[in-house]
């Protein structure tokens, strides 16, 4: 899964500590969804999606892993 | 900033009664127990370095903890026990062929989980937990 966090996060000119603070995580979490080392809860998604004012699924890219299934 | 201190204060009484501990025994301090001093204050030193994070992280005025540093955890203590299971059967074997006292073995033991523990967290924080 892929995101558009660090993109969002520019056009709205916050720093990871600020959006870190907005949704209740450390900074460090912001750091790890950027790098897309960690995949949000579903509530984390919510929230984050919540401060840019879009959809999951404007923030979150799902990949199918499972295509042939 | 209670936590932090706590976490701080108990790694630092377990260091100074080690070394205590050590250099109260004189001239008879055989390799094993530099062994698990060595590891013992690594376990501190891990200790130290998660109560700094704790205590930036409040400085921050962010949570101490939140759903990664949980999942992180809660991963660490699976794959820890995981091994710590091999750990163990490795540590009877090794009973029959060197020789160990029962508090020899019991203490390595012990270090041996903590140091497993600490090396999964830092594989694990590090890596990451992506497509989980």
């Amino acid at each position: 899964m892929n995101n558009k966090i660090k993109e969002f996060r520019a056009r709205y000119n916050l720093t990871q500590e600020d959006l870190a603070k907005k949704v209740n995580v450390r900074r460090e979490t912001i750091v790890f969804l950027e790098k897309n080392k960690y995949n949000p809860s579903l509530k984390l998604a919510y929230d984050l999606a919540q401060v840019f004012s879009v959809n999951i699924e404007e923030l979150f890219i799902f990949e199918n892993l499972n295509e042939n299934e | 900033m209670k936590k932090s201190f706590i976490i701080v204060l108990v790694a630092l009484l377990i260091l100074g009664s080690t070394a205590v501990w050590l250099f109260s025994t004189g001239a008879n301090i055989k390799p094993m127990d530099l062994l698990h001093f060595g590891v013992i204050f690594l376990v501190v030193v891990f200790a130290l370095f998660l109560g700094y994070k704790r205590w930036t992280s409040e400085k921050r005025g962010e949570p101490t903890e939140d759903e990664l540093s949980k999942k992180v955890l809660q991963k660490t203590a699976a794959i820890s026990y995981y091994i710590s299971l091999y750990f163990w059967v490795f540590l009877l074997w090794l009973k029959d062929r060197i020789e160990f006292d029962s508090d020899e073995l019991l203490g390595t033991g012990i270090l041996g989980m903590a140091l497993t523990f600490g090396i999964s967290w830092l594989i694990i924080h590090y890596k990451g937990l992506a497509n989980e």
